[in-house]
């Protein structure tokens, strides 16, 4: 407040103030601008620290794809997606099979779906599948991702893994039969299950493979729901359940399984993806979907594993780029940036996107064809029944 | 807000507003009553387990933004024609709440649908039209998403150039027509410099959002890749939002200092046009460092926290959070503090919002994913927090434009405003030579804290993580 009585001295203070609160702003908004996104800024950055933890070595890893077409009709599923409301509505609400009560879409719920079937989990699964056929919005349209994963030791002794069980009970059944996984379930060969993230196409078909073998190791990664669990305590299970916290875990020589907590669509959270150092050619990862990001895959494993040759050499899996056939441009940072990881073998389906696939062929990148068969759309990736190998 | 050359004043800057009650009970009540209003209205129309589920997300996007540009016209551009300013000083608050914002939603699709899907969709760009994407084989639900992500971003530039016309450009040249000769002149030059900027900015970017690339309609791969890290126009949207924000912190709590010292009227209005970009960008660069600071340098071709197209759009989303508390000071703490100096009272100001807004961010993802029915993380693909704080703001901007405030606050009539009306204390201010050596203080000490930050951001964030990640 100025006054007659004010000293030059006061003048002088207030001027000051005046003046510094002024410059205050410009100094802060001068500085951000000039310097913020400048080269000299990267000196405040961190340097990358390369861990190189040596998690051992294996001889070859052989993946079976025993279901990548995890729906039909794509225009079917985002149909279901939209009249519910988007991607971010909870999948249980969505009311597709197996959780149908026949209530229509987007009016249901794990506790109203899974009270009509469960008394028949998980050996009735015809049965169960005709209730939830009766119950359920589209169930025509699921289908179901897994695999299988052979990894040899450098003793020359081959174990077996199951990666997720897919979605519809009829459809993996099926596929189970077809590449003869009911057997080795049952015969204990698959020494453990791996559920990459509890989407609906990859978890919902858990029965399957509880039905063949209750007691099969199974390893989930940290962010599984409530209903989630209890699904795996409601199919029979009987075995040991590890929940994978975020960060890796050892599994085999060789072998590791690491856990990112990402918020993914359909309020799902939390995907495990797993790696294979193998001997003489390096790195590969292996994912579910993925909804981590390849790139984030790779620079994990960049900055953590020690691997040979320090190649990324291989993929296998749904890469989660373009699923539902979609784009954008945030893809296309994803597709350029794959060459500078060096990827020398590129196994992929399922929520790659057939776009995708074809996006890395026309730049060159080594897209392992598939066959198309089995109900697999097109040939540009990996299909039903295909087989990848990754060896020296 | 003073249209200057003819002394116009705006209807929201002429009417005076008074507390119902004494001390802080209108901004408690308010508060609650904004916090309700927002809720009831997430749940009816955005929240995805909610009755209309807009948000699936770009719908719900671009019904948030584009409600706010008609707001912005309503109010700012056409000073509330054709209402009469004698029916909003009689006419009750809730009454005049509901069909000005019926009005508004009423503009907003015609604007949308009318406009942009029905003439530009059909007769000019097809990716304006989501009947035509899906003719093109595109699945429903994406023709829809990618046809309103189109109209969101023009929305996102209009939200910054539609009021900067009016804020920093004082309505000039047409400050001198009536209404709605100039309103609706203003809407058309900020409405055609809008689509240049959007043909500039966004279009390569959704060029590239089709297999293959537009490359014979759209710059590919787009001219900013390399500056920017990423083809993904968020980078755009940064500064955009940006810019959006600066816009109405000028405004408000900066009371349009230091550019209102201006007093030729060209180089005024010029400064403050160019001063908001200029600023935005500053703000732009040094949110998107933050960032790196905090999580590390981002990785091209990563998808979420790690990706510099998410960098990028969470800059604008950083930005929108500061804006909230900003418009809470102006329009509920009465512009506080008022006592000092101006450009001590916009330091301070800025100082308490800047931290209010950390709060609120912080709050945000602490706890939204258990109310909002989004999900718990930074960077869910389909998750934008910018749909509920704009949300939130039309929720604020309702009540205080088309509501007097009301419950906390009543329009008093003119004779006993003009009463009402207190001397500012020492709000004018003039350049003096004498304010150098404070200046240089000013500025030094600026750069000094700047650096001091840059040191301790990661220090602070390795103390202290709001959501735990590994990607």
């Amino acid at each position: 407040m100025t006054t007659n009585k004010n000293t030059s001295k006061d003048f002088t203070r207030r001027d000051f103030i005046k003046g510094s609160a002024s410059g205050l702003g410009l100094g802060a908004l001068a500085t951000m601008g000039i310097f913020s996104y400048s080269e000299k800024r990267k000196k405040f950055l961190p340097a990358i620290e390369r861990k190189q933890h040596d998690f051992g070595v294996c001889k070859r890893v052989k993946i079976t794809n025993i279901s990548e077409t995890s729906w039909f009709d794509n225009a079917v599923l985002m149909g279901d997606i939209r009249n519910a409301g988007g991607l971010l509505v909870n999948q249980y609400d969505y009311n597709w099979p197996p959780f149908g009560n026949g209530q229509g879409l987007a009016k249901g719920s794990y506790a109203d779906g899974i009270k009509t079937f469960r008394h028949l989990l998980p050996n009735k699964l015809e049965e169960a599948w005709e209730i939830v056929y009766e119950k359920s919005v589209n169930p025509d349209n699921a289908g179901g991702f897994a695999a299988l994963i052979e990894m040899e030791d450098m003793d020359g002794q081959i174990h077996k893994y199951l990666l997720d069980s897919g979605w519809s009970f009829k459809w993996m059944e099926a596929c189970f039969r077809r590449e003869g996984i009911d057997n080795m379930l049952a015969n204990h060969e698959i020494e453990k299950f791996f559920i990459s993230h509890s989407h609906f196409d990859h978890f919902w078909g858990l029965p399957v493979t509880y039905k063949y073998d209750p007691t099969i190791a199974t390893y989930i990664p940290e962010g599984f729901y409530p209903e989630d669990k209890q699904y795996i305590a409601d199919c029979g299970f009987r075995g040991e359940l590890t929940e994978v916290k975020a960060g890796l875990r050892e599994i085999a020589p060789g072998f590791v399984v690491c856990s990112f907590g990402v918020p993914i669509i359909c309020r799902v959270f939390g995907e495990l993806s797993l790696y294979f150092n193998v001997k003489d050619i390096g790195l590969v990862c292996v994912s579910g979907c993925c909804h981590e990001g390849i790139i984030q895959l790779a620079d994990t494993a960049f900055r953590e594993l020690k691997y040979d040759k320090d190649q990324m050499h291989g993929i296998y899996g749904g890469l989660h780029i373009s699923p539902f056939e979609d784009w954008d441009p945030k893809y296309d940072d994803m597709v350029i940036a794959m060459r500078d990881w060096g990827f020398e073998k590129i196994g992929c389906n399922h929520c790659t996107g057939i776009i995708t696939a074809k996006k890395f062929i026309a730049r060159g990148y080594n897209v392992i064809k598939g066959t198309a068969r089995f109900g697999s759309k097109d040939e540009a990736y990996l299909g039903n029944g295909d087989i990848i190998e990754f060896k020296a | 807000m003073i249209i200057m050359g003819n002394e116009q004043h705006l209807f929201v800057e002429k009417r005076r507003l008074a507390k119902r009650w004494k001390g802080p009970i209108p901004v408690i009540v308010n508060t609650l009553f904004i916090m309700l209003l927002f809720y009831v209205t997430w749940w009816i129309f955005q929240d995805p387990r909610g009755l209309m589920r807009l948000y699936t997300p770009f719908k719900g996007y671009m019904v948030c933004r584009w409600l706010l540009i008609m707001f912005i016209w309503v109010v700012y551009i056409f000073n509330y024609w054709p209402f009469r300013h004698s029916w909003l000083n009689r006419t009750h608050p809730l009454i005049k709440g509901s069909i000005l914002t019926l009005f508004s939603v009423g503009l907003m699709l015609l604007v949308i649908q009318g406009f942009f899907v029905n003439i530009l969709g059909k007769f000019g760009i097809a990716y304006f039209n989501p009947e035509r994407l899906m003719d093109l084989g595109i699945t429903e639900f994406y023709a829809e998403e990618y046809s309103f992500e189109a109209i969101m971003m023009f929305a996102a530039i209009a939200s910054w150039l539609s009021p900067a016309w009016v804020v920093a450009c004082e309505s000039s040249p047409w400050q001198q027509l009536k209404q709605p000769a100039r309103g609706t002149t203003i809407v058309l030059v900020t409405f055609f410099l809008s689509m240049v900027i959007y043909f500039i900015t966004m279009h390569s970017h959704m060029g590239i959002l089709y297999y293959p690339w537009q490359e014979f309609t759209a710059i590919t791969p787009p001219y900013w890749e390399k500056f920017a890290n990423t083809v993904s126009g968020n980078f755009h949207i940064a500064w955009i939002m940006s810019a959006t924000v600066v816009v109405w912190i000028y405004e408000t709590i900066w009371e349009k200092y230091p550019f209102d010292l201006i007093k030729q009227d060209w180089l005024r209005r010029l400064a403050s046009f160019a001063g908001i970009f200029v600023i935005a960008v500053a703000i732009a660069f040094f949110l998107y460092f933050a960032q790196e600071l905090a999580w590390g340098q981002a990785v091209r071709g990563t998808k979420r926290l790690m990706a510099p197209d998410w960098r990028w759009l969470h800059v604008g989303e950083m930005a929108i959070f500061w804006l909230v508390p900003s418009l809470f000071l102006y329009f509920y703490l009465d512009n506080w503090p008022r006592k000092y100096s101006r450009p001590v009272n916009v330091v301070i100001r800025t100082v308490v919002t800047i931290i209010a807004a950390a709060l609120l961010y912080i709050a945000y993802y602490k706890t939204s994913h258990l109310f909002l029915g989004t999900q718990e993380g930074y960077s869910h693909p389909q998750q934008f927090p910018m749909i509920p704080m704009i949300w939130l703001i039309n929720v604020m901007l309702i009540n205080y434009w088309f509501m007097d405030g009301w419950p906390g606050w009543k329009l008093i009539p003119a004779k006993e405003a003009e009463s009402a009306i207190e001397p500012s204390v020492e709000k004018e201010i003039n350049w003096n030579p004498r304010f150098i050596g404070g200046l240089v203080a000013g500025v030094t000490l600026a750069v000094i804290l700047y650096f001091a930050f840059l040191k301790f951001l990661p220090k602070w964030c390795d103390i202290f993580t709001i959501i735990k990640s590994n990607v």
